[in-house]
């Protein structure tokens, strides 16, 4: 069984592609505009987030990346697409031939570009004689477009490659997990000489559904003797089936000329100043072999999230890394959705000391994990230490208002007078306090003085 | 040209021709095209210039804004719930 | 700026010459004083408060939302749009009788053709006073109508000028340009409409237009273009060279380009290829013409909508252009065409390295009559345009201005400088028309 994919993901700027309507609405064609309805005279102009966006993709996916690209028109005829024709890139695409590897297997990319996303057609009315009604909110929209090579050989892994990729990408171009969405693909898969396309499935879920079924539908035509007819099919959702989509093969010659609204970009200019990002994946992979421990560990911390990995780097110089593991994935984790909001330089110390403590036996491992607790729900894990912090925070509090008298009387009609010292002392403390500290303190300061 | 050709390329542009029409066009296209054939003779440079002038780098922040009233966009096509009605799809 | 005509001078004017698609609704603005100095937009140009068709009758009832840039610049300097001039349909045409609307007519012979695309355009121009008319050029639709017409026609450098807003016929071959009386007006007018547009990035790598003076003092005549010249053309333009010599100083060199031969091949190939993507949009959805057949099939749907509303030329050169870009035919005629253009554009460098001016006659002939040109094959049609197009392809500014009559009737000469010179251009119309006397038609209603 071969399967290839073309992934098309949404980037998540605020502008659409070509035009500067805004890429999140809710009413349908709420945001729209001449250019991304192709209203005759208007024109497109790029969006540069999203070519950095792109470009980002596709140095991660170790692509060849191309040294100026440009883009073409692919004229089609479908009521989803205001112009008529796409903005894509046919023969410049921004990177080829690279590779990503999931399970131990690389697996081809062989090509990453750019181009606009169509209207979303909805269909009305009886099979057979829909009508359609589409919003354009969606048309404009940037999409990056991966082609993997043909080398996937079953649906579960086709749909733990685009798990694994998906995880990777988001943290590059920043979208939240759990957006189906925004990421959609044509699967091409064969059992045996005939290619089927499985077009616009939308999701992981739906991707394997469609793949399983579509496996299995080639698998049965061929046990039985028959061929299996080389065409485009789409995925039912309501019905998890893969149906013949006809209707789209009449007479199409996308027929690609260059779009000389858009001109040449010199890619080289725009790699200049991107960061490269470590991804959550290729975190796990350098943590696990650095600190020489589980993989599947290291991969549940950086899922879970960065931050956490970050605490658990600071522990794992600290003390063994073994012991580092233990900590993070057991009472840090679980006490991790009120830990995370308040992770500072501080905090990080906080922890790592207690668990210091723990390994030299100056504390027991229960009195660890309750100070841990502790430290999540912002207590002073200890009255000593904690005393000697206010005293610093109270101390840096009271200089400012001091010298600003002025700000307790405004505090009094407006609250918001407080950010001045607020502002100050965390710069001041350079990263000691985490701003929910220094707030409460704060207020108690000034309260204390309107008397 | 052939009259295969012309309708051939009429249905890539969603163009009904009538049989008269595509005779015409068959006969027009054929003449425009022997013309064109001159191209043939001239040298071959390796391009993708699709400019007289060079256009490089020109982009847009990524910055939202209403240039113009979506509602009354909107309202200028034919919508049914604020979607908005297309053709039959099979 | 001298008078401009009355309200009713003008709806006569228009009725006679068929000028305008659509005229303002208010013209009130004539009879203000001081008088509002007038502009005219060819109606491939959106304007609000106008519909915007381009000639074509698949546009039916578009009001567009928005002005085109240069329209709104000519409207922040005060000026007054008094209509929408009649063209070819989307700019495909010689003559502007492909239009869908109403064809103009030749104001110094009412059986003849104002050129095209811009015909509405010149004979607004060469009709009222202190007008000044704004054109588009594809492949040498402002020089031909002002030729024919007898007025100036300025083309800008390809960028110059932003294109958002003008209704598409070729992204890489259209320009917005000036028609106008005298050189006054062009330099008057070219600054307000040139310059960036954040809305057209084509628009954004231009220089600075710089209006210095340039002395035009060395100009080359291809004799490429001296072929198949109708005798009384070839003959003004002649009387015209030695004019330059002995009253102007002007150097007078021939030379041979021998690339200009392959230029109108080329630019059909990729104009009609872009215009054939370009008018994709046209279906009976979202703007213009309707189809309310919901129940019909797409492909029928959009079919029936497309062959009922484009004219025979619009669906000619969409035939062509869809041709030229298909599987089996683009590198032989779209791809052929791209690398042709860096040939003639190297050749016009090569040549305005030491001239200032390419110089040859805008037309072969004077402005035809209507009769002759229904007589005209397609083929034959688009050779008219062998003068006019090898700039347009090179996106080379170029002006033509009235250089002799033949019977009454206007002979242009078509004057070509390098990239982003337009200055030079000015510096020949200005001494050009200080001792040429330029005759406007004279009508009687």
């Amino acid at each position: 069984m071969r399967i290839g994919l073309e992934i098309h993901v949404q980037l998540p700027t605020r502008s659409k592609l070509f035009c500067s309507c805004p890429t999140t609405a809710e009413e349908p064609n709420s945001s729209i505009c001449p250019t991304c309805l192709g209203f005759p005279g208007s024109r497109p102009v790029l969006n540069r987030k999203a070519l950095e966006m792109a470009v980002q993709i596709a140095r991660f996916l170790q692509c060849r990346m191309a040294s100026e690209i440009w883009f073409s028109r692919k004229t089609y005829f479908y009521p989803d697409l205001p112009k008529h024709f796409q903005i894509t890139q046919y023969d410049s695409p921004v990177g080829v031939d690279g590779n990503f590897v999931v399970g131990g297997r690389a697996i081809g990319i062989w090509r990453v570009h750019v181009e606009e996303d169509p209207g979303r057609i909805k269909r009305v009315g009886r099979s057979g004689e829909e009508v359609s009604l589409i919003d354009y909110n969606r048309s404009g929209i940037p999409l990056v477009e991966i082609v993997t090579a043909p080398d996937l050989t079953s649906p579960d892994e086709a749909r733990n490659f685009l798990n694994e990729l998906l995880v990777e990408l988001r943290h590059i171009i920043g979208t939240s997990a759990g957006d189906e969405q925004s990421v959609r693909a044509d699967a091409n898969i064969s059992l045996g000489e005939e290619r089927v396309e499985v077009k616009n499935v939308q999701g992981l879920r739906n991707l394997e559904r469609a793949l399983k079924f579509e496996a299995n539908r080639q698998q049965k035509l061929l046990e039985a003797g028959m061929r299996v007819v080389r065409e485009t099919r789409r995925f039912d959702e309501e019905r998890k089936v893969t149906m013949s989509a006809r209707e789209k093969e009449s007479e199409e010659d996308y027929g690609y000329i260059g779009e000389p609204d858009l001109g040449v970009y010199d890619l080289r200019k725009i790699s200049i100043g991107l960061p490269e990002v470590e991804t959550p994946l290729r975190r796990a992979q350098r943590v696990s072999a650095h600190y020489v421990v589980d993989y599947d560990k290291a991969r549940q911390v950086v899922l879970t999230s960065m931050a956490m990995a970050d605490l658990f780097e600071a522990l794992a110089i600290a003390v063994e890394p073994e012991v580092a593991m233990n900590w993070t994935l057991g009472p840090i984790s679980a006490s991790w959705a009120q830990l995370l909001p308040r992770m500072s330089d501080q905090v990080t110390k906080d922890v790592v000391e207690v668990v210091q403590l723990v390994v030299t036996r100056q504390i027991t491992d229960s009195e660890g994990r309750r100070r841990i607790g502790a430290i999540a729900a912002g207590e002073c894990p200890t009255d000593i230490s904690c005393a000697v912090q206010d005293e610093v925070l109270e101390s840096l509090i009271a200089e400012y208002l001091d010298g600003h008298p002025q700000v307790v009387k405004d505090y009094a009609s407006n609250p918001k007078a407080a950010n001045a010292v607020i502002g100050h002392v965390m710069k001041a403390a350079k990263g000691k306090y985490n701003s929910q500290e220094v707030v409460e303190a704060t207020r108690k300061e000034i309260e204390g003085r309107k008397g | 040209m052939d009259i295969e050709t012309v309708r051939k390329v009429a249905r890539v542009a969603r163009l009904r021709l009538t049989p008269s029409e595509e005779m015409q066009f068959a006969q027009d296209l054929e003449e425009v095209l022997q013309y064109f054939s001159l191209l043939d003779e001239a040298p071959q440079v390796e391009t993708h210039d699709f400019n007289p002038v060079r256009v490089a780098d020109i982009l847009r922040e990524d910055e939202p804004s209403r240039d113009v009233n979506a509602e009354r966009l909107r309202d200028s096509m034919d919508t049914y719930n604020d979607m908005v009605r297309g053709p039959r799809l099979s | 700026m001298s008078c401009c005509p009355s309200p009713e001078r003008l709806i006569q004017l228009n009725e006679r010459f068929r000028i305008f698609s659509e005229l303002a609704d208010d013209l009130s603005g004539l009879q203000e004083y001081p008088p509002r100095p007038t502009f005219s937009a060819k109606d491939s140009l959106c304007a609000v408060g106008f519909q915007a068709r381009a000639g074509s009758r698949i546009l039916e009832g578009y009001r567009p939302p928005f002005d085109a840039t240069p329209v709104w610049r000519m409207r922040q300097e005060g000026m007054l749009l008094i209509g929408k001039t009649n063209m070819d349909e989307f700019g495909f045409g010689t003559f502007s009788t492909n239009s869908g609307y109403d064809v103009p007519r030749n104001p110094f012979d009412e059986d003849r053709a104002c050129g095209g695309s811009s015909g509405g355009a010149a004979a607004a121009t060469s009709l009222l006073e202190g007008h000044v008319a704004l054109g588009a050029s594809t492949g040498g639709s402002i020089s031909c109508p002002a030729s024919f017409c007898g007025v100036l026609g300025l083309t800008p450098t390809y960028g110059r000028v932003s294109r958002y807003g003008l209704i598409d016929y070729g992204n890489s071959l259209d320009k917005v340009g000036l028609l106008a009386r005298d050189a006054a007006t062009l330099r008057t007018w070219l600054p307000i409409i040139s310059g960036p547009d954040p809305k057209d990035p084509t628009s954004c790598v231009q220089p600075m237009l710089d209006l210095t003076p340039r002395r035009v003092e060395r100009v080359a005549v291809p004799k490429e273009a001296m072929q198949n010249l109708s005798s009384g053309v070839e003959a003004r333009f002649a009387e015209s060279l030695l004019r330059l010599q002995e009253e102007h100083d002007v150097l007078i060199d021939e030379v041979s380009m021998p690339s200009l031969r392959y230029a109108l091949s080329a630019y059909y190939v990729l104009a009609t290829s872009e215009a054939s993507t370009n008018l994709a949009r046209y279906c009976g959805m979202r703007f213009g013409v309707r189809n309310s057949n919901i129940s019909q099939h797409f492909n029928d749907f959009f079919s029936e909508t497309r062959s009922a509303n484009f004219g025979v030329e619009a669906k000619r050169r969409i035939l062509l252009g869809t041709y030229a870009r298909m599987v089996g035919f683009r590198d032989r005629y779209y791809m052929k065409a791209l690398a042709v253009r860096q040939l003639v554009i190297s050749e016009y460098k090569r040549v305005l390295q030491d001239h200032d001016l390419v110089l040859t006659p805008t037309m072969p002939f004077v402005a035809p009559r209507f009769s002759e040109i229904e007589r005209m094959r397609p083929l034959e049609a688009y050779q008219a345009d062998f003068l006019t197009v090898p700039p347009n392809l090179a996106g080379l500014p170029h002006l033509t201005l009235p250089c002799g009559y033949l019977e009454g009737l206007p002979v242009g000469m078509q004057a070509v400088a390098s990239h982003w010179e337009e200055r030079a251009l000015l510096d020949i119309a200005e001494r050009w028309t200080s001792r040429f006397h330029v005759r406007f038609p004279e009508v009687s209603l």
